[in-house]
């Protein structure tokens, strides 16, 4: 059973902000392999380490490939060759930038990730809903999240329908677009007429409602939250600041 | 569909204040990527690299935040129940499509179907809404929601001057859009990732840079390769999806009334 954390999920969020701008803002790797370990205890103490990697190495494999492609086999800077080939040249400096990018990136998907698999959905829902942020965008927010596993749903349920009616999509091109035809006509059709349908009722009752609303979820909050929210906003600016600004004297 | 049925209409925040937040995204958007596109910084993971990529990411994410509080308060209950839709139909889609191994994304489709049914202010708030999203199972999105909103406030002119009125129109104003995306989103590609998202778009990228391109103009290359294809074929689709709808449905929307959005076809 996932542990789960109960901290404002704005507390979350800004912390992780906060830490991922300073980090990318140091460029230090040890820094960074640090965040990264701090990522994956956390995720361990809320028993979703296994998910937490899945998830990162699904975004950062590709991603890294790219970076490893883009600077360490065609890099026309570098004056360390380690290899070459025609026009690829792969160079120790290529090599270190493709490092310093992938750990950038992975400290962003990392900690974001990781704000994804702490925080309630509910919760997060809530906590928009009860901010001074527009109403419409609790109800967004919420109506996607619930909608996303009914379409998953509904998709599937297409596809065994039209199996069961014999309509076979075929292979190649002709066949991919028949069957994207087959499965997205009747859900998008369908999810449009749910959406006009929805939309008489919330006009009915004077949806988006102004004024104050009693929720019944309460969202997990303290002082001290607050003031740990305060605090790190304030970091995701100040933190870059303060790292980069002995860079940028040295450099004048 | 219809406005409010018993209440009047009552549109939150000032219509000078929607208006400033909207122009202060807009040039906020407009003035960093005329900064990275003037100055290239060339160092990636230096002291300047990073601030670079920071400013970027932050400029970038700040401008789409900005122009989604400015449409936000003003769009109808219908166009607030149709983006929810469309955001979950972007990302079922996104996977359906990418799962039958075709090189394609089709992960725009429903904020195209938003600008197309709703209009350009609806179809830049469901990129932004999307996105922001789509950061919660892939934090890499995040500062291409100004492009994301792009491609709705295109797809919204696109169908207000006439695009959906022949089928022809909607895949070559796609086109069109896809350059206009390509170009805007390169430099975050470029600035604050260092390349792209996948290892064949890589590949081209490095196929450039190998050729002695700039890393922004490789990556600039790369993107009119791709989005311009992707966007014309996902235009196509929207235009085909919004053909089949009922017509009590289509014309259910203002927009599309008030803009003859489907000419001839929608009065028969």
């Amino acid at each position: 059973m996932p542990r789960t954390c109960r901290l404002h999920p704005f507390t979350v969020l800004a912390l992780a902000a906060a830490a991922t701008a300073t980090t990318v803002a140091a460029g230090r790797w040890w820094l960074s392999v640090a965040v990264l370990l701090a990522c994956l205890l956390l995720a361990a103490w809320a028993r979703r380490a296994r998910r937490l990697a899945g998830l990162a190495a699904a975004i950062l494999a590709p991603a890294f490939g790219s970076q490893l492609l883009i600077h360490s086999m065609a890099d026309t800077a570098g004056g360390h060759v380690l290899a070459a080939a025609g026009p690829l040249r792969i160079t120790a400096e290529g090599l270190a930038t493709a490092g310093a990018l992938g750990l950038r990136t992975g400290v962003l998907v990392v900690a974001g990730l990781l704000c994804t698999l702490l925080v309630d959905r509910h919760d997060l829902v809530a906590a928009v809903d009860l901010s001074p942020a527009p109403p419409q965008l609790g109800y967004l927010l919420a109506a996607t999240l619930l909608l996303l596993p009914a379409l998953e749903q509904r998709q599937r349920a297409i596809g065994q329908a039209q199996l069961l009616r014999g309509a076979t999509p075929g292979g190649g091109p002709r066949g991919w677009f028949r069957r994207v035809r087959l499965r997205s006509v009747p859900l998008v059709l369908g999810a449009l007429q749910d959406a006009a349908d929805r939309s008489a009722h919330l006009a009915a009752r004077g949806f988006p409602a102004a004024g104050p609303h009693t929720r019944l979820r309460e969202v997990p909050d303290s002082a001290a939250q607050r003031r740990v929210r305060r605090i790190a906003l304030a970091c995701i600016v100040l933190g870059p600041v303060a790292v980069l600004a002995p860079t940028w004297a040295g450099a004048a | 569909m219809s406005p409010n049925l018993i209440l009047p209409e009552t549109a939150t925040g000032h219509p000078l204040r929607r208006r400033m937040l909207a122009a202060a995204g807009a040039l906020l958007l407009a003035g960093t990527y005329t900064a990275l596109v003037l100055t290239q910084p060339t160092g990636l993971v230096d002291g300047l690299g990073q601030a670079v990529a920071l400013a970027t990411f932050a400029a970038y994410l700040v401008a789409a935040l900005l122009l989604l509080a400015a449409v936000l308060p003003e769009l109808p209950v219908s166009t607030l129940t149709l983006i929810p839709v469309a955001l979950a139909l972007n990302i079922v889609l996104g996977q359906f499509v990418g799962s039958v191994m075709v090189p394609l994304y089709l992960d725009s489709l429903g904020t195209v179907l938003v600008g197309f049914l709703a209009g350009r202010r609806a179809g830049a708030a469901t990129g932004v809404l999307g996105t922001l999203i789509w950061s919660l199972f892939n934090p890499t999105v995040l500062p291409f929601a100004a492009g994301a909103a792009l491609v709705g406030f295109l797809a919204g002119t696109a169908a207000r001057f006439g695009a959906l009125r022949r089928p022809y129109l909607a895949p070559v104003a796609g086109l069109a859009a896809g350059v206009l995306v390509g170009v805007l989103s390169a430099p975050v590609a470029a600035f604050v990732f260092g390349g792209t998202s996948g290892v064949g778009t890589g590949a081209l990228v490095a196929a450039f840079r190998s050729m002695g391109d700039s890393l922004l103009s490789a990556v600039t290359k790369q993107a009119l390769i791709s989005d311009p294809g992707d966007k014309a074929i996902v235009f196509l689709v929207a235009a085909l999806l919004i053909y089949a709808l009922p017509r009590r449905l289509s014309a259910g929307f203002a927009f599309v009334r008030r803009h003859n959005v489907l000419g001839s076809r929608g009065s028969k």
